[in-house]
């Protein structure tokens, strides 16, 4: 059965990585949903938030082989339910008149969104949350006359916080995995053998 | 004859080291290129000129007496040689290739090497930086080709990366699982000075990759209580095994264990082919008493194998009713095929040495009755017909039956794909370990030729007896070339039955015989061997059969014998596609 998983891999931040990523999922033909990289607070170490929908009897396989990636640190693959998640969106809305551009703020305010720019002539309206939040804000705010619109990937971080803070060593110039934790990584809780 | 040529000679027939001096000078990028091969022991290089390396061939001008350069007809046959290279000499293989069609042309030997586990580096040139992305001449993304069959792939563009990033590379190409590496320099850092004088460190680790670990007690624990309580055991014997070298480690398992024994295409010679507890090959043309037999254990003891589809037929039905201890160094291939019992993730060497002291002695008598059984019908309805010709057509198997008893199964054998692959898989007996190489995992036709002198390159002393297709040798029969400059004794046996033969027996047996376009009107292969300066004979009938095969074995150089083998006869037992271990046929 198919389920939503949110896999966060940690790689040095090197050029041709994320291609060599996302061939693993390519191969397959597994469809990403969504995918941000961005720099992590530790200089040199880069954060690939992926999200995909996939056979929970095969996602260990997946996260196995994205792990042998020479240059892939850390990997964490996550049910909803063991990471804080969220996107942000940017939406242009032209507003024509002094009513429309107040029920424009209404909306905005009415669902904890921010006014990131405001001209004469159009608002542009920040909103992050989850993605059903976000939706609900679209569907709000299209009658209005939405112009434009865009939303990342997903961001997201691991709520338990042993299981980031025992493995995020790797990361560390001088840390290495001891072969205890190494099996442990590979066992990864529910799909131990 | 020029210098290379002669250090060439030398090196195989005497197994000479090259000698060069430590440097602390400022070197440009493509000195430097060839003194970390240098510093990594490398002695032979197999590689093809071209513009965008030609910066780094000046510099081994002035380094050939330190290495050796085998100068190939065509990149694919630098990466097969560097394959054979690194088997035989248990070192990774080297190559060379200029950018666009050079860097191209390496891509199937590369994909070959990465499918089974086989350590080769290959340096390509590249474009200067400044043409990156233009279409320039001979530019192609070489990067991108090579992620998806590299273990590790790097672009150098700055001369000072050069030695650390060849230390990671050599490496990681022999570290773990091996497998090939691709370096791509730009021409702009090949002829660019360093900054800093060369220095070079060999890698002892990288960040984030674990090569090996220890196997976890728990696991051997485990082990041993399956294996202690086991009635019908079996032990699959695969490349791993002659990866960390513990063959003996198998062997005094095994005598201790009394375990049946069975091997992968790969596994071949890892342990020796007379032993009583030696089964045959398992798989799709494997034996029939392994495959069968494979349904009936109760605890399949795997070391250093993957669980090839070609190995389980359909796994849906394969092994149901065993328990599975599946030892490899390769984390991702645990579960990957096969659900194991007992996850071992470990060096089979390190694994085998845990077990040996605390499984117990045993013996398991009537479980050998029962292969003992399904051989006989095998010898009946198969083995005896593929070893008896008649009309005086000579059968592949009995080519290779007396190929092995003349060389005593000592020789190494390079098979090429395809039914006289399968028949040499399985008549050869082999009394010496690493004595097989053949493509596995790629099935890459043309592989043959070039991994064997490639395998010479890495071990002089040995035999070494290529054999080959019709259909192969032509894929790569320029290679006849680079065999006779470099003057190595290399023995060719092409089985000539005019057909793509492996394809026209599945035509045969699933296309109704519509054999759509596997005939093959071939050319005169001795007179092409002639052209190329190696002595050759054509063997048409079996009388012919020993006396042509004792020229061959005794001639002290490359020869080439082409023996006539009948048209259309098919390798069994087979296991047909999608089907599984219980379902192999014998006719």
């Amino acid at each position: 059965m198919k389920r939503r998983y949110t896999i966060i891999v940690f790689t040095e931040n090197n050029f041709g990585l994320l291609n060599r990523i996302t061939i693993i999922f390519s191969r397959r033909r597994i469809n990403i949903e969504s995918l941000t990289v961005s720099e992590t607070e530790r200089k040199g170490i880069s954060r690939f938030t992926i999200v995909i929908d996939y056979d929970e009897t095969k996602i260990r396989k997946l996260i196995q082989q994205i792990r042998k990636i020479i240059g892939v640190l850390v990997v964490f693959e996550n049910e909803d339910d063991q990471v804080f998640f969220g996107q942000i969106a940017y939406f242009k809305v032209i507003t024509s008149s002094f009513e429309e551009r107040e029920k424009v703020m209404e909306i905005a305010h009415r669902h904890q969104a921010k006014i990131a720019f405001s001209s004469d002539d159009y608002i542009v309206i920040e909103k992050s949350g989850k993605e059903e939040d976000i939706s609900t804000t679209l569907h709000l705010l299209e009658p209005h006359g939405v112009v434009e619109y865009c939303k990342s990937g997903r961001i997201a971080i691991v709520k338990d916080q042993h299981r980031f803070s025992k493995y995020a060593k790797n990361m560390d110039p001088e840390g290495w995995y001891s072969d205890e934790e190494f099996h442990e990584l590979q066992s990864n809780g529910r799909h131990s053998f | 004859m020029s210098i290379a040529t002669e250090n060439a000679q030398q090196l195989a027939v005497k197994g000479n080291k090259p000698k060069h001096e430590k440097t602390d000078k400022i070197v440009s990028g493509s000195e430097a290129v060839i003194l970390s091969l240098i510093e990594e022991g490398v002695d032979t290089i197999f590689g093809y000129p071209g513009g965008a390396i030609m910066p780094i061939y000046d510099a081994l001008f002035h380094y050939r007496h330190a290495l050796n350069h085998i100068l190939v007809r065509h990149e694919q046959g630098a990466t097969h040689a560097a394959e054979g290279y690194a088997q035989m000499a248990g070192k990774p293989g080297v190559c060379f290739a200029t950018s666009g069609p050079g860097a191209t042309n390496l891509v199937t030997g590369i994909a070959d090497a990465m499918l089974d586990s086989v350590p080769i580096v290959c340096i390509t040139g590249q474009v200067p930086e400044k043409f990156l992305g233009t279409d320039a001449f001979q530019e192609t993304d070489v990067m991108s080709l090579a992620m998806p069959i590299t273990k590790w792939c790097y672009q150098i563009a700055d001369a000072d990366e050069i030695p650390y990033i060849l230390a990671k590379a050599f490496y990681i190409a022999r570290s773990g699982r091996p497998g090939p590496v691709l370096i791509d320099i730009t021409k702009c850092a090949q002829f660019d000075s360093m900054t800093k004088p060369f220095r070079y460190e060999k890698r002892k680790q990288i960040k984030g990759y674990k090569p090996a670990c220890k196997p976890r007690e728990k696991d051997i624990t485990k082990a041993v209580e399956l294996l202690n309580q086991a009635k019908r055991p079996f032990l699959f014997v695969g490349h791993g095994v002659l990866l960390s070298k513990a063959e003996n480690e198998l062997l005094k398992f095994i005598e201790k264990t009394d375990i049946p024994v069975a091997s992968t295409l790969l596994g071949l010679s890892a342990f020796p082919s007379d032993h009583p507890n030696y089964k045959g090959m398992l798989g799709m043309h494997g034996n029939y008493a392994p495959n069968k037999l494979t349904n009936k254990a109760d605890v399949i003891i795997a070391v250093g194998m993957r669980f090839d589809d070609r190995v389980t037929g359909n796994l849906d039905t394969y092994a149901k009713q065993a328990k599975v201890i599946h030892i490899d160094i390769d984390h991702a291939e645990m579960g990957k095929n096969v659900i194991p019992t007992v996850a071992m993730i470990a060096d089979a060497k390190e694994a085998l040495q845990a077990l040996i002291p605390a499984v117990n002695e045993n013996k398991h008598e009537s479980w050998h009755q029962e292969f003992k059984k399904l051989y006989d019908e095998e010898y009946e309805k198969v083995i005896e017909k593929d070893f008896t010709a008649h009309d005086e057509l000579i059968k592949m198997g009995e080519v290779i039956r007396r190929l092995s008893e003349k060389t005593k199964g000592e020789a190494v054998v390079v098979a090429d794909v395809g039914q006289h692959q399968m028949s040499a898989a399985r008549y050869s007996k082999f009394r010496k370990t690493d004595s097989w190489l053949t493509s596995g995992g790629l099935g890459t036709m043309g592989y043959a030729l070039p991994a064997s002198f490639g395998a010479k390159m890495g071990a002089p002393d040995r035999e070494v007896v290529a054999v080959i297709g019709d259909g192969c040798f032509q894929m790569t029969i320029q290679e006849l070339g680079t065999i006779a400059q470099s003057g190595l004794p290399v023995k060719i046996i092409v089985l000539n039955n005019n057909y793509l033969g492996m394809v026209r027996q599945w035509q045969q047996l699933f296309f109704d015989t519509r054999y759509s376009f596997v005939e093959l009107s071939n050319p005169d292969f001795i007179t092409i061997a002639k052209g190329f300066g190696i002595k050759g004979h054509r063997c048409m009938h079996a009388d012919d059969l020993d006396s042509s095969l004792d020229t061959l074995i005794n001639s002290t150089e490359a020869y080439l014998l082409e023996i006539s083998v009948e048209k259309e006869a098919n390798v069994f037992p087979m296991m047909p596609s999608g089907m599984g271990v219980d379902d192999i046929r014998l006719d």
